[in-house]
């Protein structure tokens, strides 16, 4: 074989080698074990942080209010539906004494006409629901700008929670 | 960072109908639309030469030199605007080190490398190896060194070594044509195997890329050719000019009669897509598909071309011609790439709504990104010419 | 006796080959894909494999699945990033489809269309449909996104080079590029609550029960049960991905 042939061949056969190599090297352990992924992955999406929690978390604490909703139409609404993510308030609230909690810890206290609106605000994607499912809790269909508007009645309650208690409406 | 998310909310603010959430923000910018064009010209240029030395052709032997020098500087700049417009470019390797078989753009990394180095390289490697001991011989300081370097330090420049030299360098070719064809036709895959796309979505896609490649490239060479014979000082090959537009014409008439067939099919067809598609076409990409990619980019250059066939003007009309043309149709491929990219991303997969593309100056995805990625090809070729003449060589074999 | 033997030996290859032959005509018959003959069986796995059932008949559109979502796995607030979304369909009596989803539903919805001109309104939510066919994974060039055993399409994000193909090959819409990490992102199933024995946020957070899911491979759980009873369908049946998220009254206007 000619003498750059030769060299050349050589050329190629170094970096290939060299790729091989850094194949070697570069390819994460644990790459191939279960799939053609790093199974490590898998562990790593578990290690995410939670930011809510179950139901029954809340009344351990909340107990009176458990009592109260549950005789409601709002019995099987979890508490996170209208107070947002719960889990840091549930693990770390009761250390603190009542009146005494840091903002970081407290929950939405939604309230407004807006807020119980997101649900029952009149809506013809939302009226079917009277009539589809008879079995399960029909959803009230309110319509905001009806229903004692505030700006009509300037001295009467402006939200929905001043005539109706969340918890039991 | 912010300047992003200022452009989304300007987008956003410009959504016709419907979008899917997601489906705001282009995924694939300017860079990506460099990307198949890039590799186009490359394969486009390699095809030239191949005419030239596998099809006997020997009236193109003044762009045969020029048309390696470019696939290969453009071939070395083809990655650039994929690594650069990664969310995480520093983890480029792992596309070479745990390339996923099932994915359409995975071997795209040793499919680059083959056609880099086992093609382009090795076929102007043994074109100019002879060459390369004698320049070395010749020259001083750094060139020599380079000469020297590229060489390999060998020496051996014997008729039987260089009659070898030939003979390595023609199989190379040989296998170079099918690579070419993979090189591109395997872009043209990556869009069109995406089944959730339909403008995307047709299996004409990978031969459409394959054609609108040699049409770009052809016109590159054609233009590099012209003006480096006007900055040498020397007379334009005329005959070489008509043989290069009549492939240009003739590949122009495939690549034409493929796109208008993809086209009537899915207009025939009709397909749950359609009505979405058609309000695309005739809205947002009116000008870039029909004016620059169709008139300008297609019918223009292949009627003018078709007239050559019969009729020759004077040369100095043909050698205008011969510039213009070949402007047009590097435009109009141009606009093809960004027709199918960025067009591909303009209607929602629910088919309900467009959104917007924009893209600033400066950035990763910017403009001035994209300009630099097409300007360093030349610089590269540049540099080539200068260590690597053609026409040099070709005096040195006639001695 | 060697005659025999290969006499005997060729009948049996013929035999196996006639078997072979009938099994693979009844396999490629058996093997069309059907949303809930698939669903039923899932491909030679023993353990969990997770589906999704929503039901349109029940959604109101409140939006806290897609709240939920965002406060739960930290999806960057701006409306260009949804792990899950919810769109508001109205098809109008003069046969015009309106499809909204402003902020993806987070902030709830309004009917921005009167009453009388409303032919039929209804919501459906929207997520990944964590295929078992999946285009997202079949693309991923570096294996930085795949399907674990249960049947969930996760994203590995310190593997994930950022190319978008993902992105590009989802029919659903489904995922994104993290703005600030530059590398694909998507709906887990909530795959750290999963590990916790909990329900994903959307699940957990629902007012209606519209959401369900569960494991497809246990007879009992509320999902097959769901399947069982309920004429269901899956978003872009013809592209074939496997879609394991399974709409109750999904109307032909959902793509």
């Amino acid at each position: 074989m000619p003498q750059h042939i030769k060299r050349l061949l050589g050329v190629f056969a170094i970096f290939i080698v060299l790729f091989l190599v850094m194949r070697q090297v570069l390819k994460p352990s644990s790459f191939g074990k279960l799939g053609h992924f790093r199974a490590d992955a898998i562990y790593e999406n578990t290690l995410k942080p939670m930011h809510y929690t179950v139901a029954d978390s809340c009344t351990k604490c909340h107990r009176t209010i458990r009592t109260e909703k549950d005789k409601g139409f709002h019995k099987n609404l979890k508490c996170e539906v209208c107070h947002g993510p719960g889990l840091k308030h549930s693990l770390f609230a009761g250390q603190f004494k009542v009146g005494e909690l840091p903002d970081s810890l407290k929950l939405n206290k939604p309230g407004e006409r807006k807020d119980c609106g997101v649900c029952h605000q009149k809506n013809a994607a939302r009226i079917k629901i009277l009539f589809d499912t008879i079995n399960t809790t029909m959803v009230r269909q309110i319509d905001l700008a009806e229903h004692n508007p505030p700006d009509l009645k300037a001295n009467e309650p402006a939200n929905c929670i001043d005539c109706h208690n969340p918890h039991q409406p | 960072m912010e300047d992003h998310l200022q452009n989304l909310y300007e987008v956003l603010s410009k959504i016709e109908g419907y979008v899917y959430p997601n489906e705001i923000e282009l995924n694939w910018s300017i860079l990506i639309v460099l990307y198949p064009y890039i590799t186009g010209l490359v394969a486009g240029a390699f095809i030239l030469a191949s005419l030239e030395r596998i099809f006997k052709i020997k009236v193109l032997k003044p762009t045969y030199g020029i048309a390696l020098l470019t696939a290969f500087s453009f071939m070395l700049v083809a990655t650039m605007p994929l690594v650069s417009h990664l969310g995480k470019p520093l983890r480029a390797y792992e596309i070479m080190i745990t390339p996923h078989s099932s994915s359409a753009m995975a071997i795209f990394g040793f499919v680059y490398l083959w056609y880099l180095m086992v093609v382009l390289f090795l076929e102007i490697w043994f074109d100019y190896r002879r060459d390369m001991v004698i320049w070395g011989n010749e020259s001083k300081g750094v060139k020599r060194f380079l000469y020297k370097l590229l060489s390999l330090w060998t020496t051996d420049i014997s008729p039987k070594a260089v009659a070898l030299d030939d003979r390595i360098g023609y199989i190379v070719t040989v296998i170079g044509i099918p690579s070419a064809f993979l090189l591109h036709g395997y872009v043209g895959f990556i869009f069109g195997s995406i089944k959730a796309n339909p403008w995307w979505s047709t299996v004409l896609m990978p031969v459409i890329f394959l054609f609108s490649a040699m049409v770009s490239g052809i016109a590159l060479v054609m233009i590099i050719y012209i003006v480096l014979t006007k900055i040498r000082k020397q007379l334009l090959d005329m005959d070489c000019l008509d043989t290069i537009a009549k492939y240009l014409f003739y590949i122009l008439i495939i690549d034409f009669a493929l796109e208008g067939l993809d086209q009537i099919h899915r207009i025939y067809v009709a397909e749950e897509s359609f009505e979405a598609l058609h309000a695309l076409v005739f809205g947002k990409l009116f000008y870039t598909l029909f004016i620059y990619q169709g008139l300008l980019g297609t019918i223009v250059p292949l009627l003018t071309l078709g007239t050559l066939q019969f009729y020759k003007p004077k040369p100095q009309i043909r050698k205008v011609i011969y510039i213009i043309l070949p402007i047009l149709v590097l435009m109009g491929i141009f606009f093809m790439r960004w027709n199918v990219v960025i067009g591909g991303q303009l209607f929602s997969k629910s088919f309900y709504g467009y959104t917007t593309f924009k893209t600033g100056l400066i950035g990763m995805e910017g403009y001035l990104m994209a300009a630099t990625w097409l300007i360093i090809p030349f610089l590269i070729l540049s540099f080539l010419l200068w260590l690597l003449p053609p026409w040099r060589k070709i005096e040195t074999s006639h001695e | 006796m060697n005659e025999d033997s290969t006499q005997l030996s060729r009948r049996n290859f013929f035999k196996a080959g006639t078997v072979l032959a009938s099994g693979v005509a009844i396999a490629s018959a058996l093997t069309p894909y059907d949303g809930l003959l698939f669903a039923a069986e899932a491909p030679g796995a023993k353990g969990k494999w997770y589906g999704i059932g929503i039901d349109i008949t029940k959604c109101i559109g409140c939006g806290k699945c897609a709240n939920a979502c965002k406060q739960e796995n930290n999806v960057p607030s701006d409306p260009f990033y949804f792990r899950s979304w919810v769109e508001q369909y109205t098809i109008k009596n003069d046969g015009s489809i309106l499809v909204e989803s402003p902020n993806g539903g987070v902030d709830g919805f309004k009917q921005s269309v009167p009453d009388a001109e409303i032919y039929k309104s209804f919501f459906v939510p929207k997520m990944c449909n964590h295929c078992a066919k999946s285009p997202c994974t079949q693309v991923c060039p570096v294996g930085a996104t795949f399907e674990t055993e249960e049947g969930i399409v996760l994203v590995d994000e310190n593997y994930c080079i950022g190319c978008r193909y993902c992105v590009q090959a989802c029919p659903y819409g489904c995922r994104y590029i993290h703005p600030e990490k530059g590398t694909a992102d998507k709906c887990t199933l909530c795959f750290h609550r999963l590990k916790h024995g909990l329900q994903p946020a959307c699940f957990e957070i629902c007012p209606t029960e519209a959401r369900i899911f569960g494991d497809l491979n246990d007879p009992g759980s509320k999902i097959n049960y769901f399947l069982k009873n309920h004429t269901c369908m899956v978003v872009k049946p013809h592209l074939n991905t496997g879609s394991k998220l399974f709409y109750n009254a999904l109307s032909p206007e959902v793509r």
